[in-house]
């Protein structure tokens, strides 16, 4: 049971790691309290407990960072859009070579339903 | 004179249900479209939908035009350039000309749609850059229904639409031509709803939307869009349900409108 915990803890502790240092950061709050979670169900059902001691301060350590790290980027992180000068000049080719396709088709006034 | 009457105003209401009323040049909303899992809302990316007055020697067309770009974070990861462009009459927004312009994660493709409204038929033409770095082109002509609009069209002839007049349960089919492909859109209204945006406390029609033969859209009525009940009929807030969580987006800002 208690290994079965430790190994849960520490998938999840490394989930919300890797999690915490991609964009979707804020989605590393939910690994990140079930590693917690999971690291003190062990010390709980662990009776002997210096046997697991290490691994645990290693979850917890882990989580500690990644829900450092979550948190540091929800509150500093801005939404910005990046360079879209691209995409600027395309569509102004885009549009110089519709007008001219625009030219040569017959505009009528139709209505569809 | 009894009869000319009723006959003029059904004639009037007729004209004015196929006219554009709602839409002008100038016009410019943006929207953040975001990643929800369990309520930790995760930013992805812009997306605009603009108007512009586009001049030929003949004639002045709208041009219609939506983008969606990844905020800068994401650039590294998975970076979205897509623009979606419409160029339709000012008048009925029968569209003419379409051009699609996708770069998603790196794959490109371009798509160009020509409209012959009197022939019923769409010429189309695909554009897509071979791993060698030549670009493989497809051109096709395709048949199409007489009310298909594109993409861009359609989204904004649903502004369009009299929903006042609607009451709520009824829907309505639209048939769009998406990847030379015609496919029907089905928009349902749900009924009315008092939404918190960007722009203030705003009563919205909530509207639901489904596609016909196809599984992009899951579940029925939980793919929502909420157009505000007023004469602009702008879309303040949309949620899409995905395989994990749900897509959404929201509206930053608003400007050029014509009410």
């Amino acid at each position: 049971m208690k290994k079965l915990f430790l190994i849960l803890g520490f998938i999840a502790a490394i989930l919300a790691l890797i999690l915490a240092v991609t964009p979707l950061f804020k989605i590393a709050f939910i690994p990140a309290i079930a590693a917690l979670l999971f690291g003190l169900l062990t010390l709980f059902v662990s009776k002997d407990k210096q046997q697991y001691k290490k691994p645990i301060q290693l979850v917890f350590l882990m989580t500690i960072i990644a829900l450092v790290l979550t948190t540091y980027k929800t509150v500093y992180t801005e939404s910005e859009v990046g360079n879209t000068e691209q995409m600027e000049q395309k569509e102004e080719q885009l549009e110089e070579e519709s007008i001219q396709e625009l030219e040569d088709l017959e505009i009528d006034e139709l209505e569809i339903e | 004179m009894k009869f000319i009457l009723p006959l003029l105003i059904l004639c009037s209401s007729y004209i004015s249900n196929a006219q554009n009323n709602t839409i002008v040049a100038g016009e410019k909303l943006t929207y953040t479209a975001s990643y929800n899992m369990s309520g930790l809302l995760n930013d992805l990316a812009q997306v605009t939908m603009e108007t512009s007055e586009v001049k030929t020697s003949k004639s002045t067309l709208l041009k219609l035009k939506c983008t969606a770009t990844t905020y800068s974070k994401w650039d590294n990861f998975f970076k979205i350039r897509d623009l979606y462009e419409s160029y339709v009459s000012p008048k009925t927004l029968t569209p003419y000309l379409y051009n699609r312009d996708i770069n998603e994660g790196g794959y490109e493709k371009f798509m160009k749609y020509t409209f012959s409204h009197k022939t019923k038929t769409v010429s189309s033409i695909m554009r897509k850059p071979r791993a060698d770095g030549s670009i493989w082109e497809v051109k096709k002509s395709v048949k199409i229904g007489g009310s298909t609009r594109d993409l861009v069209t359609t989204l904004y002839h649903i502004r369009n639409l009299d929903i006042h007049k609607a009451n709520v349960g009824d829907s309505q089919n639209f048939t769009v031509l998406f990847d030379n492909k015609e496919t029907v859109v089905r928009i349902k209204l749900l009924g009315k709803e008092t939404l918190n945006t960007a722009l203030g406390r705003k009563e919205c029609y909530k509207l639901a939307i489904s596609l016909n033969n196809s599984n992009v859209l899951k579940g029925s009525n939980d793919n929502v869009i909420w157009l505000t009940a007023d004469e602009n009929k702008i879309p303040v807030y949309a949620k899409f349900k995905i395989a994990v969580g749900s897509g959404e987006l929201k509206i930053k800002s608003a400007t050029g409108l014509k009410y």
